[in-house]
């Protein structure tokens, strides 16, 4: 009786967590526009770029792609002027992200595009590449 | 501690209990208490802070007790949490894995315009009062006579964690290697003590977040940031009365 009545509770606990599971599922692909969130590692932990949010603003792919990053996600950070400095020079997020730029300028609110070392840490799987 | 308010016309100190509740939970979590300078910069309280810092006369702006007067000015908007300046500083002064000299902290404001993120670099203040000195009862830990670093001498540790207690910025932990408490000492045994300039945090710090140098000197770049009248200078905890050397500021 005692077997019968727990794996009766453990049926519905698991019914529940796939329901949970294929809900977060179908959230997760609504939220993914282009390629998704990425976290830069490089030169240091951690930079957010959100396709979603610039795409929000009304920039298509080829507003960037490819000639201020190529499709394939990170690959930015592997060369040598992917760093502030770099930035300053108006190259890659710094091409817009400048002082006469259409966003604001790269040496402006740096903990809004450098979520750290804990932003890192605590962000989903999909974006840690 | 009396406190000498400067007075401006039109300009009142704001009571920290208009502060967002969220915003107080953050900064308990965080074992920081409001006082009327909140480190967010919401509020700005009308007293001086350097004077508030130091001391209960006027005459701290002009005279340090300590030469060099060791001080660290922390521009906390530089601040990315990219933790190089812990990895430096664990690595210089053999920090295990569990405890830490130094800690970047984080404080989310949804509600904010733009940038909606901080982070908050917190070290050992070496304070000119320090509660944790006040409180040991072997003189473990002192205030160095010549340059104001609070030091631990390990071997008259007994471990009974009173100056952890004590600490207003939670800034100590205890080494179960050496059997007692560790803190920061401005990376005075490691480097200072050597010849090196600069603590290995500060040099260690890619955004020139982390400025160290010597108060007592008006030429050096703490001097010059701390007795900017342009700029807003705060100290974490003023009410603890423990006149801390670690400023905050931005821009």
């Amino acid at each position: 009786m005692r077997t019968k009545k727990l794996s009766v509770l453990i049926l519905i606990l698991a019914v529940m967590a796939m329901i949970t599971v294929y809900e977060g599922l179908v959230v997760a692909e609504d939220d993914i526009v282009g390629g998704g969130e990425i976290i830069y590692t490089k030169p240091l932990k951690s930079v957010l770029f959100s396709h979603k949010s610039h795409a929000a603003m009304g920039l298509d792919c080829n507003a960037c792609h490819d000639k201020i990053f190529q499709m394939a996600a990170l690959s930015a950070q592997d060369k040598a002027d992917f760093n502030m400095k770099g930035l300053y020079d108006k190259k890659y997020c710094g091409s817009c992200h400048a002082k006469d730029g259409m966003a604001f300028a790269s040496d402006t609110q740096c903990a809004r595009c450098h979520i750290g070392t804990k932003g890192f840490n605590s962000a989903p799987k999909e974006a840690k590449k | 501690m009396i406190l000498n308010k400067i007075k401006i016309e039109g300009l009142k100190k704001e009571d920290p209990g208009i502060i967002p509740a969220m915003e107080r939970r953050a900064f308990l979590k965080m074992g920081l208490l409001i006082t009327g300078v909140f480190a967010g910069g919401s509020v700005l309280s009308a007293t001086s802070i350097v004077e508030k810092a130091f001391a209960s006369s006027g005459e701290f702006a002009e005279k340090y007790p300590y030469k060099p007067h060791y001080s660290m000015v922390i521009h906390q908007d530089r601040c990315i949490d990219c933790e190089l300046c812990m990895t430096a500083c664990v690595k210089t002064n053999n920090v295990p894995t569990y405890g830490y000299r130094t800690r970047v902290f984080e404080r989310d404001d949804q509600k904010a315009t733009e940038r909606k993120r901080e982070f908050i670099p917190v070290l050992c203040n070496q304070c000119n009062n320090p509660p944790c000195v006040l409180g040991c009862p072997t003189k473990a830990t002192y205030k160095n006579p010549t340059n104001g670093i609070v030091m631990m001498e390990s071997k008259k540790c007994i471990g009974c964690k009173t100056c952890m207690a004590a600490c207003p910025y939670n800034a100590r932990y205890f080494n179960e290697e050496t059997s007692a408490v560790d803190k920061c000492d401005f990376c005075f045994n490691s480097r200072l003590s050597k010849g090196e300039k600069l603590t290995a945090c500060a040099e260690a710090c890619p955004a020139k977040c982390r400025v160290f140098g010597d108060l007592s000197d008006s030429g050096s770049e703490v001097y010059q940031a701390v007795h900017n009248l342009e700029k807003t200078v705060w100290v974490l905890r003023p009410d603890a009365g423990a006149k801390p050397n670690v400023f905050y500021m931005k821009g």
